[in-house]
């Protein structure tokens, strides 16, 4: 596709642009080489990151969440063109949210994680940053480079760690809110077999640590 | 006047004493590592090690210093986290040495600590710490008020994995620079399980098929060279989301496994990627020593930080975001 790509922002490990084409705006999301790494790891890296990538969003739409529709896949590059979802992260909007709004987006969350686990998979970068909220304050996930299928509760257990971490590092000021109404709406989705995925998320906290 | 702080670090398998001033010398810094029997430190073995040569370490520090005992005008030590029986031996000899000088205590966490220290040594005011050693292996950056935790180990520590790989392989501890030199020698690399999950990481089962390789007659350089890559590279990465994440544009390397330097070069190659600033900290500042304890409690006395004899039990689950870091505020 010969498009005029513009950067529109660096994340991590991966380099977001943004092109026009017919009317339509997308994303291409490249996953560019690391010179540190040794070139086996690299590859490897790179390339089942993007297929990852693009086969879950593919995945996750199927099980009814919303996720940008990919349009183009390239592992020689390590690309992949996806529509652009217009809105602002859930990260950024946080800080200036009412607490009743609040949340209604993080029940909403913790909804489309739910809807994930349902269907077995998990993220696997489960943060705020990883969450477009759009003008018609509907949620889109994004951002699926380590999502994993066959999800077992060990993998599940890790995937709400991962949102506990991400509120103790990121949203401190409003952890307590924001995990509650999550779990909330995880709970409300998985049903009773949440109990034993949020037990294993606290195994899992404590795990790592110095005894 | 200067003011003088003596520092007792025994939070694990080291015992270690330092005399650090209030303009940023360290005027000495004396340490004693146990070496873990079979199956990793032994916490009552560990505690004995420490109170049978805990007094004659703080004795030489304050020698080295060229200071007497009364020069002292605080007293830190390592509060935790750590194992209780070691925590409760330094924090005995740290409450009488307070008691008999009659000078203030205070209570230092051991991973704050690391990060102090690697900033005195560094120059560096708010970096992104990658804290590697045999019982820890964390990113973590101010944040808030606060020291935070952004990644961690989901299992075992960098440091536990390569000498328990290396203990396997006959390799004296600690095996990490004897890993090192060994991966110097390779030919091939050998995929293992590369596992990065968020900004965590686990070694658990880079560890098993480390093992495996192994049992199944691979060269030990080989697989010395592979886990180095593997186990770095995912380092790498999750500094690299902790920098990312935070925009900070500092990373500070630190921890015993700091010495390693294919690590470093990794972390280097990582730190150039964002135009961020890349420090090590120097060996004799790096491992679980007093000094560090001692700096990091001037830090909190100027501060207004000090404990009470009565209140200063030990805490072995102390986290490092559970602490108010009142002078950086
Ligand atoms: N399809 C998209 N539509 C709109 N913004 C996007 C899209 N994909 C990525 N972004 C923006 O780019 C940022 C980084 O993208 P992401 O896929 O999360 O990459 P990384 O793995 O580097 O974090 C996101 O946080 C988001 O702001
Ligand atoms: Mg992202």
């Amino acid at each position: 596709m010969r498009l005029n790509w513009k950067l529109m922002t660096l994340g991590a490990e991966s380099r977001i642009l943004h092109g026009v084409w017919n009317n339509q705006e997308l994303i291409l999301k490249i996953r560019p080489s690391k010179s540190y790494l040794i070139d086996t790891i690299d590859s490897m890296l790179r390339r089942s990151r993007t297929s990852r990538e693009s086969r879950m969003l593919t995945y996750a739409r199927s099980l009814g969440i919303p996720t940008p529709c990919v349009h183009w896949l390239d592992l020689e590059q390590c690309s992949i063109v996806m529509d652009f979802i217009e809105g602002d992260s859930l990260k950024n909007l946080v800080a200036n949210l009412r607490e009743e709004k609040l949340r209604i987006f993080c029940r909403a969350f913790g909804k489309l994680i739910a809807s994930l686990h349902n269907g077995d998979a998990v993220h696997g970068d489960p943060t705020t940053s990883n969450v477009i909220v759009d003008r018609t304050e509907k949620l889109w996930l994004i951002d699926f480079g380590l999502s994993e299928r066959n999800a077992t509760i060990e993998m599940k257990g890790t995937d709400l760690h991962l949102i506990y971490r991400a509120l103790e590092t990121t949203h401190w000021k409003q952890q307590e809110v924001m995990l509650q109404s999550i779990i909330e709406g995880y709970s409300s989705l998985v049903g009773p077999q949440s109990n034993l995925i949020l037990e294993r998320m606290r195994d899992i906290r404590e795990r790592g640590r110095y005894h | 006047m200067v003011l003088i702080s003596l520092g007792i670090e025994g939070t694990a398998h080291s015992f270690g004493a330092g005399i650090v001033s209030d303009d940023g010398q360290v005027k000495s810094n004396v340490w004693d590592m146990l070496t873990p029997s079979e199956g990793g430190i032994h916490p009552r073995e560990a505690s004995r090690h420490h109170s049978e040569l805990g007094p004659l370490i703080i004795q030489k520090s304050i020698a080295n210093a060229g200071i007497v005992p009364n020069d002292i005008d605080i007293v830190s030590f390592s509060r935790g986290p750590g194992l209780g029986p070691c925590l409760r031996t330094t924090a005995t000899m740290a409450r009488t040495l307070a008691l008999r000088l009659n000078v203030p205590l205070i209570g230092v966490n051991h991973c704050v600590a690391h990060i102090e220290i690697g900033c005195l040594d560094s120059g560096f005011r708010d970096p992104v710490t990658v804290y590697v050693s045999g019982g820890n292996t964390q990113t973590i950056a101010f944040s808030g008020g606060r020291f935070r935790t952004f990644g961690e180990t989901l299992d075992i520590a960098i440091g536990n994995m390569l000498d328990s790989f290396g203990r396997d392989v006959g390799m004296r501890f600690p095996a990490g620079p004897k890993i090192e030199m060994a991966s110097l020698d390779a030919s091939t690399f050998y995929e293992l399980p590369y596992s990065v999950k968020g900004m965590d990481l686990s070694y658990s089962g880079l560890l098993t098929a480390a093992r495996r390789l192994y049992s199944e007659g691979v060269a030990v350089s080989d697989i010395c060279y592979s886990i180095q890559e593997t186990a770095f590279g995912m380092l790498a990465e999750v500094a690299e989301r902790a920098l990312a994440h935070t925009k900070k544009d500092e990373i500070l390397l630190t921890g015993g496994v700091a010495k390693n330097n294919r690590l470093t070069n990794i972390l280097e190659g990582v730190a150039e990627r964002h135009d961020a600033k890349f420090h090590r900290v120097s060996p004799t500042l790096a491992g679980d020593q007093g000094a560090m304890i001692a700096w990091t409690g001037i830090l909190q006395y100027n501060a207004g930080d000090q404990i009470p004899i009565p209140d200063s039990h030990v805490l072995p689950k102390w986290r490092t975001d559970e602490q108010e870091i009142i002078w950086r505020a």
